[in-house]
Parts: C-alpha cells; sequence; structure tokens
C-alpha cells in the first residue's frame, strides 16, 4: 500500500502547487497557468470522445465556440446573471448542442464522424461570422468580468487576475472529476465496451446509440464550460473562439499529452500552451514544430509524453529509490 | 427577385467551373478512400502545392503551360513519397492513426508553404493564348473559365474511360470493391495503391496549377477547398466517381446560386445538403451499402 500512499502524497503536493502557484509567478505565468487549466478541461473532453469512446470529433472547437459565446452574451445581455448560474446555462447549452449534433453523427463511421462534426462546426463558425447583429462577427464582443457573488458571504472580485485564477482552478478541478466519476459509473463502462467492439457490446444488450450519444453530450458540456471560462477570462469572443484551430487544438493536445490515459489530455495542454509560449517567442512558425512532434507521436504510435509517466516506470524509479 | 436570365447564366457557368474544380481535387481523395480506405487529409495540401509550384515555375520560366506539364509531376511524386513513408505503416494501425497523421502532415505543409513563399496571396496572370473574353448569351465570359471547364471534363471523360475499359482501370476497380480479393488473385495491391495515390495527388496537383490565373494563392487555399471536397465525397458517396462529379457540379451551382439569392447563408448551403443528404441516405448518393 505503500504506493498507493506515495500516489496520494504526489496528487496533494500537485494540489498544493496549484494553490500557492500565484504567489510565486508573475502576472504573465499567472496568465498561462490559467489559459492551461482551461485547455485542459477543453482537451479532457475531447478525450472523453475521442480516447473513451474511439470517435474521433474534429469539430470540437464547436462546443466550446458555443460556451464562450454564450458565456459572453449572458454577461453583456444579461449582466445581473449570478456567475454560477452562468456556468450552469453555459454548461447545458453545450450539452444540448452536443447532442442535437450526436443525434447526427454518432451513427456513423470513424471517418464519416470526423467529417460530419467538422460539418457541423463550420455551420456554427458560419452563423457566428454572418449573424453579426448579434455576435458582431469578426469584431467580437467585448465584456468586463463581472463578480463572483457568493450569497451572502460578499462579492469576490474577479478584477484581479489571481482570482480569475482560482475560480477556473475550481471549476477546472471539479470538471475534470466529475469527468472521472462519470467514467467510474455503469455508463461509463458501457462507454468503453463500445470502444472495444461495438457490435459486441450491442449484443451484449447496450445500447451504442445512447452510450455514445451521451459521452458525447457529456463531453460537450465540459467543453463548453472550458470555452464559456476562456471568454470570461480574456474578456472578449471573437470566431476566432470556434474557427478550425481551437478544434485543432484539441486533437494536437490530446495526442501530445496521450489519449490513452484519463490525465494525458491535461499533460498536452500544458506542454501545448507552455511549448507555444516559448517556442512563438523565437520564431513565427511554430505549428511546423508542434506538427513534426504531433506526426511523430503518431507515428511511432508513442502514446503521447504522459507515457514517460506511465505506473511500471514510476515503480521501477521507486524501488530503485528504496534500494 | 427578377434578374435578366443572363446572370442567371453566367452564374450557372461560374458554378460549373468551380464544381469542376472540386471534382478534380475530389476524384483523387475518393478513389483513395474507396480503396484504401483512408481518408487523406494531407489531399489538400497537394492542391495547394500544385498552385503554389505553378506560381513558381511560372515566375522562373516564364510560361504557364510548363507549369501546368511540371509542378503536377512534382506533386504526384510528393504524394508517392508520403505514401510510402507515412502511410504505408499505419494501413493495419486504423483509422484514427490515419486522420491523424495525414491531419498533422496537413499543418507542416501549410506551415512550410509560409516559410517558403510567404503569407501574402500570390498572382498569376492568365496565359496570353486565352487572355480576355468571348461573346456568351448576350454578355461575356472570360475565355480561362471556359478553358478550366473544357480542361476538366475532359480529365473526367479520360479518367472514367480509363477506369472503365483498361486493364489498370478494372484492376482498381476491383480493387476498390475489395482489396484483398484482388490481392489474392495475384495482383501487386500495394504498387496499385501507390499508383492511385500519386495518380489522386497528381490531379489536384493540376488542379491547383489550373485554379492559380483565377483563384490568388494562400496558405490557407487548401483548408477551404478540402472543406467542399469533403462535402462531395460525403454527398457522392465513399469512393464513387461518379457520385464525386454529380456532387461538385450541385456544390459549385449550390455555391454560385446561393451567393446570388441569399448571400449571407451561402456558405452554410453545402453543409445544410450535406446533412440532408445524411439524413436520407446516409451512405450518400452513389455509395455502396456494406
Amino acid at each position: 500500500m505503500i504506493r498507493s500512499r506515495i500516489y496520494y502524497f504526489l496528487w496533494g503536493m500537485i494540489g498544493l502547487f496549484l494553490l500557492l502557484l500565484p504567489k510565486v509567478l508573475s502576472m504573465i505565468h499567472i496568465h498561462l497557468a490559467t489559459e492551461i487549466l482551461i485547455f485542459a478541461l477543453f482537451a479532457l473532453s475531447f478525450n472523453l470522445v475521442f480516447g473513451y469512446s474511439g470517435l474521433l470529433p474534429f469539430g470540437h472547437g464547436a462546443l466550446f465556440g458555443v460556451g464562450a459565446y454564450v458565456a459572453v452574451l449572458i454577461f453583456k445581455h444579461f449582466p445581473g446573471m449570478p456567475l454560477l448560474l452562468t456556468v450552469l446555462i453555459t454548461a447545458l447549452s453545450g450539452g444540448l448542442v452536443a447532442a442535437f449534433i450526436g443525434l447526427f453523427c454518432v451513427r456513423l463511421k470513424a471517418a464519416y464522424f470526423a467529417l460530419i462534426t467538422l460539418a457541423f462546426q463550420m455551420f456554427l463558425f458560419a452563423i457566428a461570422l454572418k449573424w453579426r447583429s448579434l455576435t458582431y462577427g469578426e469584431d467580437g464582443m467585448s465584456i468586463t468580468r463581472p463578480d463572483l457573488n457568493l450569497f451572502g458571504f460578499g462579492n469576490i472580485s474577479m478584477h484581479s487576475v489571481q482570482n480569475v485564477y482560482y475560480l477556473t482552478l475550481v471549476i477546472v478541478t471539479i470538471g475534470i472529476l466529475i469527468c472521472y466519476l462519470f467514467l467510474k459509473t455503469p455508463l461509463g463502462n458501457s462507454v468503453i465496451s463500445v470502444k472495444e467492439k461495438d457490435i459486441r457490446a450491442s449484443f451484449l444488450g447496450y445500447n451504442v446509440f445512447l452510450t455514445k450519444l451521451a459521452v458525447y453530450s457529456f463531453s460537450g458540456i465540459f467543453a463548453s464550460v472550458a470555452g464559456g471560462l476562456y471568454s470570461f477570462f480574456q474578456e472578449f469572443v471573437n470566431t476566432a473562439y470556434i474557427d478550425l484551430n481551437m478544434s485543432m487544438s484539441a486533437v494536437f493536445m490530446t495526442v501530445i499529452g496521450g489519449s490513452g490515459h484519463f490525465m494525458g489530455p491535461v499533460l498536452g495542454a500544458a506542454f501545448y500552451i507552455i511549448f507555444q509560449d516559448w517556442i512563438s517567442s523565437m520564431t513565427q512558425h511554430w505549428w511546423i514544430w508542434l506538427g513534426l512532434v504531433f506526426v511523430l507521436i503518431v507515428y511511432f504510435e508513442g502514446g503521447g509524453l504522459i507515457n514517460l509517466f506511465n505506473r511500471e516506470r514510476i515503480d521501477r524509479f521507486l524501488s530503485r529509490l528504496r534500494k | 427577385m427578377h434578374l435578366p436570365i443572363e446572370i442567371y447564366l453566367v452564374q450557372m457557368m461560374h458554378g460549373l467551373v468551380y464544381g469542376m474544380l472540386i471534382f478534380l481535387v475530389a476524384s483523387g481523395l475518393t478513389l483513395v478512400l474507396g480503396m484504401l480506405d483512408i481518408l487523406n487529409i494531407t489531399h489538400a495540401a497537394f492542391y495547394m502545392l500544385g498552385a503554389y509550384f505553378a506560381y513558381s515555375i511560372t515566375l522562373q520560366l516564364g510560361n504557364f503551360w510548363l507549369g501546368l506539364l511540371i509542378a503536377p509531376i512534382f506533386v504526384g511524386i510528393i504524394g508517392v513519397l508520403i505514401e510510402r513513408i507515412f502511410l504505408r505503416k499505419t494501413y493495419k494501425g486504423g483509422h484514427l492513426s490515419q486522420l491523424l497523421i495525414t491531419f498533422g502532415l496537413l499543418f507542416i505543409f501549410g506551415e512550410l508553404v509560409r516559410i517558403i513563399w510567404g503569407t501574402v496571396p500570390l498572382d498569376v496572370s492568365v496565359p496570353k493564348l486565352l487572355e480576355g473574353s468571348i461573346p456568351f448569351g448576350g454578355m461575356t465570359y472570360p475565355i480561362y473559365r471556359l478553358f478550366i471547364l473544357c480542361f476538366s471534363v475532359l480529365i473526367f471523360i479520360g479518367i472514367t474511360l480509363v477506369l472503365s475499359f483498361s486493364r489498370i482501370g478494372i484492376i482498381i476497380r476491383a480493387a476498390v470493391s475489395d482489396a484483398e480479393m484482388v490481392n489474392a488473385l495475384g495482383i501487386n495491391i500495394p504498387l496499385v495503391f501507390l499508383g492511385v495515390f500519386g495518380g489522386g495527388a497528381f490531379l489536384a496537383g493540376v488542379a491547383g496549377v489550373i485554379s492559380v490565373p483565377f483563384i490568388s494563392v494562400h496558405s490557407n487555399t487548401g483548408l477551404e477547398v478540402l472543406l467542399d471536397c469533403f462535402v462531395v465525397i460525403v454527398i457522392g458517396g465513399f469512393g464513387s466517381l461518379l457520385g464525386a462529379f454529380i456532387a461538385s457540379l450541385m456544390i459549385g451551382l449550390l455555391q454560385s446560386f446561393g451567393i446570388l439569392w441569399i448571400p449571407k447563408l451561402a456558405i452554410v448551403f453545402p453543409f445544410l445538403l450535406m446533412v440532408l443528404v445524411l439524413i436520407l441516405r446516409p451512405t450518400g448518393l452513389f455509395g455502396v451499402k456494406e
């Protein structure tokens, strides 16, 4: 049981580290850390579909964008709305949109599924671009972050970036925990069985269609929360929040981090954003390096960065330490 | 809205021209998809490379026709190399890794193009021979667009003839329906795959070259065409050349008339059509049920 105790200890350290992070980092780096947290949730929601049910949603940025737009529209048109209610509405809208898209897509095979989700994204992108009276197209909309009202415990100002970081940390942690627990439910297990072989799963009595639809909608909820958090954090939204690159970033983060492990996308998001920040200061052509890392990982079936931390390797390391 | 009939005619021609361009790109994509069961996302990069090569060759040699001759060959070679180096290994690895790897390659090519040619859109002037317009139904129509139309129709007829009557065409069609069986009959399927892949890349390169004089190329050219191609192969049915042909024309016409009638929604029409087809006929218009 030493091992599990060590793991608890490690998780505790990571939690403590994340809590203390804003105390030591500069303003710019707090920004970066917040971004990592948000994209960690986004990539994780992507991987619920990709890694666990074996479908590749190329248009996941659509759900991120829906969240971003819904949140900003609420801030803009209903300024009095409590922040937590906004989060819930954002989550719900993402789930509903995903359920609607899923209705058409989840029956389809891999390549079709990837294409049709992409098509739906282009559709939503076109709406965001063309419905200028609502979305202001490419120019986008600016907002100021409303305060967090704790119902009787006073207000927390969201003017400071530190507080935004903590709010993001709380929401993202809850989101990741819910996703983790979801996979432990019977429904979550059936998702994995569907990935293994959906014909077999259907003979075993699972409803493959509903299972896939459920996991896609569930994933939509968290992609949308991530989007809402991002536009809240940036105090801005425009069509870049719902375009192709947004979908692509989820694919890149997840594959680079490792789709075979629950925390892989989180690691991938951290790598992606730090790497992008670091390398874009040196060259403007950072996509090519990221693309190379990506292609090499897929090509050699490397399983992503998370494999550097896999259990056997850590166990080996620990046993060597004990000697 | 009452517009003179000539405008409809011209708009229809625009639609047909664009549709044929899309068809040139989509034909290779759909054949590869039907045969190898690979959705080759890098295909869009072949189109873009064709356009850029044509630009450089025309600039260096001052002759567009040489570009039309040489650029697609280069693109075909690149296609063959990619099949050999990257895809050969993933045939057994399943769809997801193929989708991911071709997708990553598309981004690498996009960035390479940005490094080599920069981000400014580039133009090539229409070759001397095809400059100007001819009278057409009471209005004038640019000769170059008519050239694209005729050229693409010739290529379509050529591919159809090769596929229907030549020995290699019969092998390819057989491989589309059951590659394993054809392999068992003693035909070198990997080589046929390679040929079709290179041929598809070549066709995409041709489309890229002939599109340069009337669409200026930039580093996102590939992505734009990619989406239309996807729509076309989904509507036409995976692996169906005739389906791709008809769907391309539908998309071309839909876009040009969409711009005429409801300009705001023109870009969503193709997707709506695709969703409609998927609901009514999930395998596409000419796709085969499994």
